[in-house]
């Protein structure tokens, strides 16, 4: 409070300043947030009208039509669209922990030599824009024969992911050391002092983690595009929603009910998740 | 409160390794890092040195690659003025994303850190737009500044301005995108929020009784203590710039209005180029032309340039540990 | 942990699965399958829809004739998910192609095979086929695709307005046009268009270089091989009247009024909506309008010419539907069994040509009584049958000159380049290094 004197006017009560000041500064976040929100409301509006309505300028509907989302779901496979991206998404995330904890744990708490190159490499294939190695992984592939599908994205992550292992390894590092000493103590080795001692204490993090690598794989254009581009039967709803409006043909009205049906799934996660998403970025960015 | 002793452990930890090496202990870490080795191996080594040998090739993925030495890299350099125009659109979105977004995200975390009631709301509806893929967040936007039916344009003119063509205009696709990103920036948002909470309350109350103002407390204390935050967010920024792909396809079919499924080659770069960036026309090169030598050595450019920023980032990161504070 | 378990498996069955790839014919022929021998077929179309449906009524014709073969027929397939398809070595048997702009790639590739030797050995008559759509199915002596149906682009127009802005007859010149669709365009009071004459705009609905160039007798390449854009003054003539027949509008009025209009092929198509007065399109939206907007007042006419070839007046552009066998097809002879039928079989051809309003693409199906009642579809016939048809010449890198040309265009249209001729010879420069690249 002590700092509200430098601001001028003295002659109000620091009590009464602070009503105006919350007063401002509320309004302003609402503002921002309102602003943040409105695209999604304008999205919603027209998802409900007529295809007619959605070639105006038209901001509210002038009669609704719930009957545009079984419309989207009768214009295209998207339940088969959706299966791909659960499939894709879990089998990611999945493969990822698995792969990414103990890799993490090896590059943040033991002694090695050759770690910080191997942490040098972690960053290096994190930073790697993924275009960059496309054409020699889709010619690995496709000697394969696993072009066409989603396989090529699938696979990699039980073997490695390089941002996952990066997060990862800055959440183990915040646990102070001395827990780690006293689980070897108690004659832990690494194996149980991960699974016994590091994961718990991190599960925040952990499920920050699952959380980024879902959404990552759910939200995923390129990938898709790259490998299952040529074969529907496996196009995740990302890409298919990509093409939604020029492949059906459709009205801006039928589009954006798509796009709500998309949108849909992460946001009901979040909701869901919230807590842990929150606390896992807020973790992040404080002790990270 | 802050764990600086310990950030301080944990940066002489990430340092100290090498420097006491014991030759027992390498059976352990290397079961742990296996898979990921192996991964690295196959999904990293190889592929970056089958690239190195595909960018003196020509290849069309259907006949065995030619050998052709320089000729990829002279033709980027000396021959191809959309390459150029794509990596002009990258270096464009870099800055302005970079810049912006920083600019954009401190400002409302430093709203939001204001806040005393309904805080989870507020990070909650700026959150919701980053959690949109971005294939459905740039149809939002596509149809939001649509010049002849969009609301953005509505809106303007009810105050009488006459709203620009964004996605159909090439001077100002690239700005329509910007805004886009910045809508999407929840995710940064959130994390420089919490590095504001997570000041010290006791770092601003010695700063009160020196009598600084809210605007000089906030440049002062705040900014400063969450540097390594917004070190983080640049170098998130430039990666997010470096590989801008889904927006730029997606943004350019729409507003094309073409029937063509999006990222086909015929609607690749609507209006007249300027969402062409670099890794766009690496993927129109080496999937549509099948040119895959050519788009193999503008893969090798695109990974010197962001190799660098990973030098930059990991000389940050070794700074940040050297002076106690992790990023 | 029984994830993993999973995942390990799907690894080692994908490299069992990698190990064994199909089996490629790399030359000669293959047998067609004997009677008794079970095949089943894929085919890939960028056909949906109504389309897709008429399409499978072929095949059951097919069927019908060869009920030892099964066909998968699948839709939504552009070119480039077929070519992707081939180099990642999961084709389809038979593809079907709308354009002809990758002719050249997949016949220089060999993405397609060569269908020369089963011609041969079936003795098929190819002069069945109009010399036009011979031409654009093969490529410096390789005949990769056979024709399945073309396309032939004219004018359409609103005959409602032409009477309201009293107008009798078509325009036959690019500068009757132009008048023409000053007089047809309608304002609203706020200064934005209504109703436009002409949309001039390249790149909107079948607006692309390539068509109009057949109407413009514009050359795209030189004696020499090297593209003509600088040489050649019809393109710098064909794009100032582009410019000008923007800038009477106003580019951004323009663009404004493009990006509310429905899509191309939607029921709320401009044209069908009452919203421009004169298009250029291809004889398929005869069905479309039937279909979506029977009460629309039109008629159809060879789309103007340049000022200075009214000779040209009559013809037009084509491009074809084209079908082919890709490299690595697992049944290529059964594969050449159905390209055979759905190319050359009469009643296969008019059946689908019917049921699209496509123009047949073999001489003895292009006398079909049913398409030449139609009069606004017999305008197309004709332009198919006149010496001035024309279309775009192959190349190695599939649409890439193309591309380079319209993007040129475009850009110009847009009002972004100051030197025409100098960006002419810039892009004629940048057409003949690309095509170094590939070949």
């Amino acid at each position: 409070m002590a700092a509200l004197t430098t601001s001028g006017t003295t002659t109000r009560g620091p009590r009464r300043r602070g009503v105006l000041r919350w007063i401002a500064t509320h309004s302003i976040a609402l503002a921002i947030g309102v602003m943040f929100v409105l695209p999604l409301v304008f999205v919603a509006l027209t998802a409900f009208m007529s295809d007619r309505q959605a070639l105006t300028a038209d901001l509210w509907p002038r009669s609704w039509h719930p009957e545009n989302f079984a419309e989207v779901f009768r214009t295209a496979p998207l339940l088969k669209y959706l299966g791909n991206s659960v499939m894709y998404s879990l089998l990611a995330t999945a493969g990822m922990l698995v792969s990414s904890v103990p890799a993490a744990y090896a590059l943040a708490r033991m002694r090695w030599r050759g770690r910080e190159v191997a942490f040098l490499v972690v960053i290096a294939a994190m930073m790697i824009p993924p275009q960059v190695l496309a054409v020699p992984l889709y010619v690995l592939w496709a000697r394969l024969h696993l072009t066409g599908t989603l396989w090529p994205l699938i696979l990699p992550y039980f073997l490695v992911d390089a941002f996952s292992i990066f997060l990862l390894r800055q959440f183990f590092l915040t646990i102070p050391q001395s827990y780690l000493d006293a689980a070897r103590v108690d004659g832990c080795g690494d194996l149980r002092t991960l699974l016994r001692v590091l994961l718990p204490m991190t599960r925040p993090g952990i499920a920050a983690v699952s959380l980024f690598c879902f959404m990552y794989t759910w939200n995923d254009y390129f990938g898709p595009l790259l490998y299952a581009g040529e074969n529907p039967d496996n196009w995740t709803l990302s890409l298919a929603l990509a093409s939604f409006r020029g492949a059906h043909q459709v009205q801006w009205n039928l589009t954006m009910a798509a796009t709500v049906v998309v949108m849909l799934p992460v946001i009901l996660l979040f909701v869901f998740a919230q807590k842990s998403f929150v606390r896992g970025i807020t973790f992040t960015g404080v002790k990270g | 409160m802050t764990t600086k002793p310990q950030a301080a452990r944990a940066a002489r930890f990430v340092l100290a390794g090498w420097t006491r090496p014991r030759p027992g202990h390498w059976v352990r870490p290397l079961a742990f890092m296996a898979p990921a080795l192996i991964g690295f191996a196959v999904f990293f080594a190889y592929p970056l040195g089958a690239l190195v040998y595909y960018s003196f090739t020509r290849y069309d993925l259907l006949n065995t690659p030619v050998w052709v030495g320089l000729r990829n890299y002279a033709f980027l350099v000396a021959q191809d003025p959309l390459a150029r125009k794509a990596a002009y659109n990258t270096v464009w979105l870099v800055v302005v994303i970079t810049v912006l977004r920083l600019i954009f995200a401190t400002g409302v975390a430093a709203v939001l850190a204001r806040i005393r009631n309904g805080a989870g709301l507020f990070r909650t509806l700026i959150y919701l737009p980053a959690l949109a893929p971005p294939v459905a967040a740039t149809l939002v936007f596509t149809f939001l500044f649509n010049p002849g039916t969009g609301p953005v344009n509505t809106v303007l003119s009810w105050f009488g301005i006459q709203g620009p063509l964004w996605f159909s205009d090439p001077a100002w696709a690239k700005p329509g995108l910007t805004l886009l990103t910045l809508w999407v920036s929840g995710e940064l948002i959130i994390i420089l929020l919490a590095g504001m909470l997570d000041v010290p309350g006791e770092l601003y109350e010695a700063a009160g009784l020196d009598g600084a103002g809210s605007l000089r407390r906030f440049w002062h204390i705040t900014l400063p203590s969450i540097a390594p935050v917004l070190v983080f967010g640049v170098i998130n920024s430039i990666i997010l710039g470096l590989q801008y792909f889904t927006q730029a396809v997606v943004a350019a079919s729409v507003a094309s209005g073409s029937a063509d499924i999006a990222g086909s080659q015929r609607v690749i770069g609507y209006p007249d180029n300027s969402t062409l960036t670099f890794p766009v026309w690496l993927y129109q090169q080496g999937f549509h032309y099948y040119n895959m030598g050519y788009a193999s050595a503008m893969s090798i450019v695109l990974f010197a340039v962001s190799t660098v920023f990973t030098l930059l980032f990991v000389h940050r990161l070794r700074r940040g540990a050297h002076a106690e504070g992790m990023a | 942990m029984r994830r993993i378990g999973v995942a390990t498996a799907c690894l080692a069955l994908a490299l069992i699965a990698g190990g064994c790839g199909a089996v490629t014919s790399s030359s000669g022929t293959a047998d067609a399958p004997a009677a008794n021998e079970k095949v089943s077929l894929s085919v890939w179309s960028k056909f949906s829809g109504r389309e897709l449906g008429l399409l499978q009524k072929a095949l059951d014709g097919f069927h019908v004739k060869h009920p030892n073969i099964t066909v998968d027929n699948r839709g939504s397939q552009d070119d480039d998910k077929v070519a992707q398809a081939i180099r990642g070595g999961n084709p389809p048997d038979v593809a079907i192609s709308f354009s002809t702009d990758n002719i050249g790639q997949f016949c220089s590739s060999g993405a397609w095979q060569d269908l020369k030797p089963y011609i041969t050995r079936d003795k098929l008559d190819l002069n069945q086929l109009p010399a036009a759509t011979r031409t654009y199915t093969e490529f410096k002596g390789a005949r990769c695709a056979m024709p399945l149906l073309a396309d032939v682009y004219g004018l359409y127009y609103n005959k409602a307005m032409f009477a309201k802005a009293g107008i009798s007859t078509p325009p036959k010149t690019m500068s009757e046009l132009f008048e023409y669709a000053k007089k047809l365009t309608v304002f609203n009071p706020d200064g934005s268009i209504k109703v436009a004459g002409f949309v001039p705009t390249i790149g909107f609905y079948s607006n692309h270089v390539q068509m109009w160039a057949a109407n413009w007798g514009v050359q795209w390449k030189g004696q020499d091989g090297k593209s003509a854009l600088g040489t050649d003054p019809q393109w710098q003539a064909m794009l100032e009247w582009a410019k000008k027949f923007t800038d009477f509008y106003g580019r951004d009025k323009l663009a404004k009024f493009t990006a509310g209009l429905g899509q191309e092929y939607s029921p709320d198509h401009a044209f069908e909506k009452g919203q421009i007065a004169m298009a250029m399109d291809g004889e398929y939206r005869t069905a479309f309008i039937a279909a979506e907007a029977p009460d629309l007042d039109y008629a159809t006419a060879p789309f103007p010419v340049a000022d200075n070839k009214p000779e040209l007046y009559g013809g037009g552009y084509t491009t074809g539907t084209i079908i082919g066998v890709p490299k690595g097809a697992k049944n290529p002879g059964a594969a050449w069994e159905l390209v055979k039928y759905l190319s050359t079989d009469t009643a296969a051809l008019q059946g689908l040509a019917q049921g699209l309003k496509n123009v047949p693409s073999t001489v003895p199906a292009l006398q079909d009584p049913t398409l030449q009642q139609d009069e606004h579809f017999k305008t197309f016939l004709e332009i198919f049958a006149s010496p001035n048809l024309a279309t775009n010449p192959a190349s190695s890198n599939g649409g890439a000159y193309i591309k380079t040309a319209e993007d040129f265009a475009t850009a110009y249209q847009g009002g972004s380049v100051p030197d025409l001729k100098a960006g002419l010879t810039k892009a004629a420069a940048q057409i003949d290094a690309d095509a170094q690249l590939g070949g």
